[in-house]
C-alpha cells in the first residue's frame, strides 16, 4: 500500500460547513416537521364526520329518545311499550356460540 | 389428532365478504396492524389473505389499506335497481346515522358535511322511499335502556323483574362486528349483550309490520328493504337466519311468504355509486325535508349512534329521565366523548320519588381488541361497570369499513406502530 | 506539472471512500435484485417473505453505508458534490463523444477525447441521479418500511411508487451503465476494490486534469 502522491486536502471553510450543517437541519427539520404533521392530522377525517353528528343533535329541537314522538305513536300501536312481549318478539333477539357450529 | 374445522358461520350468512386481492396485495403487514380479529395471514412480503372463519367483516382492513388491495365482495348494485324499477315493490331505504356526514365525501364535499337534506332527494329521485334509521336508534334506546334500567333495579336495588335478563355490566349490542367477535371469542361471555337488536334489526321489522299497514299501506312482501349503512358487517348481519321477525309476525296472521327483515345492504361506497349510475347528482339534487314522514323522525339522541360513546350518551339522556325523574341539566355528556379508546364515566342519580342514590359507571370502547382488559376483569369478578358500549371501529361507525375511503387519514389512533415489520 | 516517473503510484480513492464503496456494492446489489423480485412477484408465500428479508438486510446495509459516509467522511461527500456540478466546455464535448467509449469498443476506432478531473462526465451524471435517487430510495423505502401504518394512506402509496420508479431507473444506470464501464476498465476496479492505488501514469491517461493540478507528492514525517 505504498504510494507517491495523494490528492490535495478538501478545503472546506468554516463559513461553508455552518452553511452545510445549516442547510441539512433545514432538510431534516421540514422533512420530520411535514411528516408529523401528516401523521398527527391522520384522524382528522374521523374528527370531521363526528363534529358532523355531534351538531346534528346540537341543532335538534328533541335530543331526547323518550320524547321521540312518532317513535311513541309506533309503541301506541304495534309494541306497546318497551319490552312487551309484543317489542321482545319484534326487537329483541337471542346469541350464538360459534365454536359450536357444525 | 384431528383438526377440528370451525365454521363460525349459520347457514345463508354471508360469509367471505371482504376479500384481499391477491394481484394488488404487497404484503406491506398494514392490513393485519387494523385487524381486530387477527385474521389476516400472511408474512411480510408475501400476499395476505384473510380466513373468513376469523374474520368480523368489518372492513377496516379495508378502508386503510394503501393499495386499495381489499374488496367488499357483496355487490348489490344490479338487484337494488332491479327492485326500484319494479312499479309493484315499494323500496325503503333504511339510512344509518353516519352516512350522512360521509356520503358527501364521495361527491367532492369535506367529510363531516351534514347532508341529511340532499340525501333524502337523492333518494327519492332514485325512487326510494324513506325510513331514516335514527328513529331505529332512538327505539333501541327505548329497549335498551328499559332492559338496563330493569337489571339495575334487579341487581342493585333488589326490585325482582319479571323478564329474563342477563348478568351485568350490559354490553351493547348493535355494532355486529362486536357482537360476530363476542360469539366467535368468548361465547362465555354472551349473554352480557343487551337482547336489544341494533337499529337495524329494529328497522326492519319495523318498516314491514307498521310501515306497510300505517305509513305506505302496501302488503309485506310487496316492501323490500335496503338498509343504508357506514358498515360491511351490516351485510353480514342483515344475513343473520333469525332475523325474520316480520315474516313471523305476518304468518301468525295467516300470510305464507318468508324474507329478511332487511333484504339487502348498501354501504355509503355503494349508494355514491349507485347514485352515480342513475346520474343522480348529491350536490344538485333538490332537497327534501321529510318532515311529514314519521318515520324520519329522530332526536339528537339517535343520530349521535354514530360516534364512540354517541349509543352511551343517548342511554344515559333516557336511562336518567326514567330512574331520576327530570331531565338531565347538560345534555353533553362529554366524558363519553372522543377518541381515547377506553372512555370512563360516573352518572350520579337520584331515584325519583325516594332519597337513594346510585352510581352508574359505564365505560365506552372502540377497537374491538381494546375491550379484551375489560372482559379479563368481567371474567375475574372484577368488573366495575354497570354499562358498556362497543364500537369496532376506530372512532365509531363514522369510520366504519363501508364509508368513503379517506386518502389522507388511517384509523390509527396509537403512537407508534403495531407490529415489527418483521414477522 | 512536473513530469511523473513510471513507477509514481497515487492514492486514487482512500480507505473511507473504498469502505462506502464495498458498503454500496454489499447493499446495493442484494436491495436491487430483490426490489425487482418484489416487483414482478415471481414467488409464492414463504419465498416472497424470505426475499423482503434480504431486501431489508440490502437496505440496512445501505443506510448504514450512506450515515457513516455522510457523518465521517462529509468532506468526500463535499467534493463529489463540488464535483458533480462543475461543468465546463470539455463536458459538453466529452458528452458529445460519449467518452469516446462506444468508438472503441464497437468500432475499435480511437477517438479524441477532452481532459477530465477525477470524474469524468459521463459519472458526474451518473453521480447526481445516484445522490438523489438513492437518498429518495431510503426516505420512500423507510416510510414503507417502518412508518405502516401511522402515515396516511395516499403516501404510502406515492411512496411505494416513488420507491419502484427510482429503484428500476438506478438499477438500470447501474447494472447497464455504471458496473459494465467499471469492469470494462479493469485498472479502475482493481483500484476501487483493492487498496486505492493506481500508476499515476494511467491515472493521467483518464483524469489528466486531476493529475496534473490537484495531486502533491505525500508528505514525509
Amino acid at each position: 500500500m505504498k504510494y507517491n502522491y495523494v490528492e490535495k486536502a478538501i478545503q472546506v471553510t468554516r463559513r461553508e460547513f455552518v452553511a452545510l450543517i445549516g442547510i441539512a437541519a433545514a432538510i431534516l427539520w421540514s422533512g420530520a416537521y411535514a411528516v408529523t404533521d401528516v401523521v398527527q392530522d391522520r384522524n382528522k377525517y374521523i374528527k370531521m364526520r363526528t363534529m358532523g353528528l355531534y351538531k346534528d343533535d346540537e341543532k335538534s329541537t328533541i335530543r331526547q329518545s323518550h320524547h321521540n314522538k312518532s317513535l311513541m305513536d309506533m309503541y301506541a300501536k304495534l309494541a306497546g311499550k318497551p319490552l312487551s312481549p309484543m317489542a321482545e318478539e319484534l326487537f329483541h333477539t337471542t346469541y350464538i356460540d360459534r365454536t359450536k357450529l357444525a | 389428532m384431528g383438526e377440528i374445522i370451525i365454521k363460525s358461520y349459520q347457514e345463508h350468512e354471508l360469509n367471505g365478504i371482504i376479500q384481499i386481492d391477491a394481484n394488488v396485495c404487497k404484503g406491506c403487514d398494514s392490513c393485519k396492524s387494523f385487524c381486530p380479529a387477527n385474521a389476516i395471514d400472511g408474512a411480510y412480503g408475501a400476499v395476505h389473505h384473510i380466513d373468513s372463519t376469523k374474520c368480523l367483516q368489518c372492513g377496516q382492513c379495508l378502508v386503510n389499506c394503501p393499495f386499495g388491495s381489499i374488496k367488499d365482495t357483496e355487490d348489490p348494485l344490479a338487484e337494488v335497481i332491479k327492485k326500484l324499477d319494479d312499479p309493484n315493490i315499494t323500496v325503503v331505504a333504511t339510512i344509518a346515522p353516519a352516512v350522512r356526514v360521509a356520503l358527501g365525501e364521495e361527491f367532492g364535499m369535506e367529510p363531516g358535511t351534514l347532508v341529511t337534506k340532499q340525501m333524502y332527494g337523492a333518494l327519492k329521485k332514485a325512487g326510494f322511499k324513506i325510513m331514516d334509521v335514527n328513529f331505529a336508534a332512538d327505539n333501541t334506546i327505548m329497549e335498551e335502556g328499559t332492559e338496563l334500567i330493569a337489571k339495575i333495579e334487579h341487581y342493585i336495588l333488589g326490585i325482582p323483574s319479571e323478564h329474563e335478563m342477563g348478568p351485568l355490566p350490559q354490553f351493547t349490542s348493535c355494532c355486529p362486528a362486536w357482537v360476530r367477535y363476542m360469539e366467535l371469542y368468548h361465547p362465555n361471555l354472551k349473554d352480557h349483550l343487551s337482547s336489544a337488536k341494533s337499529p337495524q334489526g329494529m328497522a326492519g321489522p319495523v318498516v314491514k309490520i307498521y310501515g306497510a299497514t300505517e305509513i305506505w299501506h302496501t302488503e309485506p312482501e310487496k316492501i323490500y328493504v335496503v338498509g343504508v349503512y357506514p358498515c360491511t358487517a351490516k351485510k353480514l348481519e342483515a344475513s343473520r337466519p333469525e332475523f325474520t321477525a316480520a315474516a313471523n309476525y305476518w304468518k301468525k296472521k295467516g300470510h305464507t311468504a318468508t324474507y329478511q327483515d332487511t333484504d339487502v345492504v348498501l354501504t355509503t361506497r355503494d349508494l355514491a355509486r349507485l347514485l352515480k349510475q342513475k346520474e343522480i347528482d348529491l350536490r344538485m339534487v333538490e332537497p327534501a325535508t321529510e318532515q311529514d314522514n314519521p318515520m324520519a323522525e329522530y332526536t339528537g339522541a339517535g343520530t349521535i349512534f354514530g360516534v364512540t360513546g354517541g349509543v352511551m350518551e343517548a342511554a344515559l339522556r333516557t336511562a336518567y329521565f326514567v330512574i331520576t325523574g327530570e331531565e338531565l341539566a347538560n345534555l353533553n355528556l362529554t366524558p363519553v366523548r372522543g377518541l381515547a379508546t377506553v372512555k370512563e364515566a360516573e352518572v350520579s342519580m337520584k331515584l325519583k320519588e325516594t332519597e337513594k342514590e346510585i352510581v352508574l359507571k359505564v365505560a365506552v370502547v372502540h377497537g374491538t381488541k381494546n375491550i379484551e382488559p375489560l372482559l379479563k376483569q368481567i371474567e375475574n369478578g372484577t368488573s366495575p361497570y354497570h354499562f358498556v358500549e362497543v364500537m369496532n371501529c376506530p372512532g365509531g361507525c363514522v369510520n366504519g369499513g363501508g364509508q368513503p375511503i379517506n386518502p389522507m387519514g388511517t384509523s390509527w389512533l396509537g403512537t407508534a406502530k403495531a407490529i415489527l415489520p418483521w414477522s | 506539472m512536473a513530469q511523473f516517473d513510471d513507477q509514481a503510484v497515487v492514492l486514487k480513492h482512500g480507505l473511507g471512500t473504498r469502505v462506502f464503496h464495498w458498503g454500496l456494492v454489499l447493499g446495493f446489489l442484494p436491495t436491487a435484485s430483490t426490489g425487482i423480485a418484489l416487483w414482478l412477484r415471481p414467488f409464492s408465500g414463504a419465498g416472497m417473505h424470505t426475499v423482503m428479508q434480504i431486501h431489508i438486510i440490502g437496505a440496512w446495509v445501505l443506510s448504514l453505508a450512506c450515515i457513516y459516509f455522510f457523518l465521517f467522511q462529509y468532506k468526500r461527500v463535499v467534493s463529489f458534490w463540488r464535483e458533480i456540478f462543475t461543468w465546463t466546455k470539455n463536458d459538453v464535448e466529452w458528452m458529445k463523444v460519449q467518452g469516446g467509449y462506444p468508438q472503441k469498443i464497437f468500432l475499435g476506432k480511437i477517438v479524441p477525447v477532452p481532459a477530465m478531473r477525477k470524474m469524468n462526465s459521463g459519472q458526474k451524471m451518473l453521480g447526481i441521479i445516484v445522490f438523489f435517487g438513492v437518498i429518495l430510495i431510503a426516505v420512500s423505502g423507510w416510510i414503507l418500511y417502518a412508518a405502516l401504518p401511522a402515515v396516511p394512506k395516499e403516501i404510502a402509496f406515492y411512496a411505494d411508487k416513488m420507491h419502484l420508479i427510482l429503484g428500476l431507473f438506478i438499477t438500470f444506470c447501474v447494472v447497464f451503465g455504471h458496473i459494465i464501464l467499471g469492469i470494462y476498465n479493469w485498472k479502475e476496479f482493481v483500484c476501487m476494490f483493492g487498496d486505492g492505488t493506481m500508476q499515476v501514469s494511467e491515472a493521467a491517461h483518464h483524469n489528466a486534469l486531476w493529475v496534473n493540478e490537484d495531486i502533491e507528492v505525500v508528505k514525509k514525517g
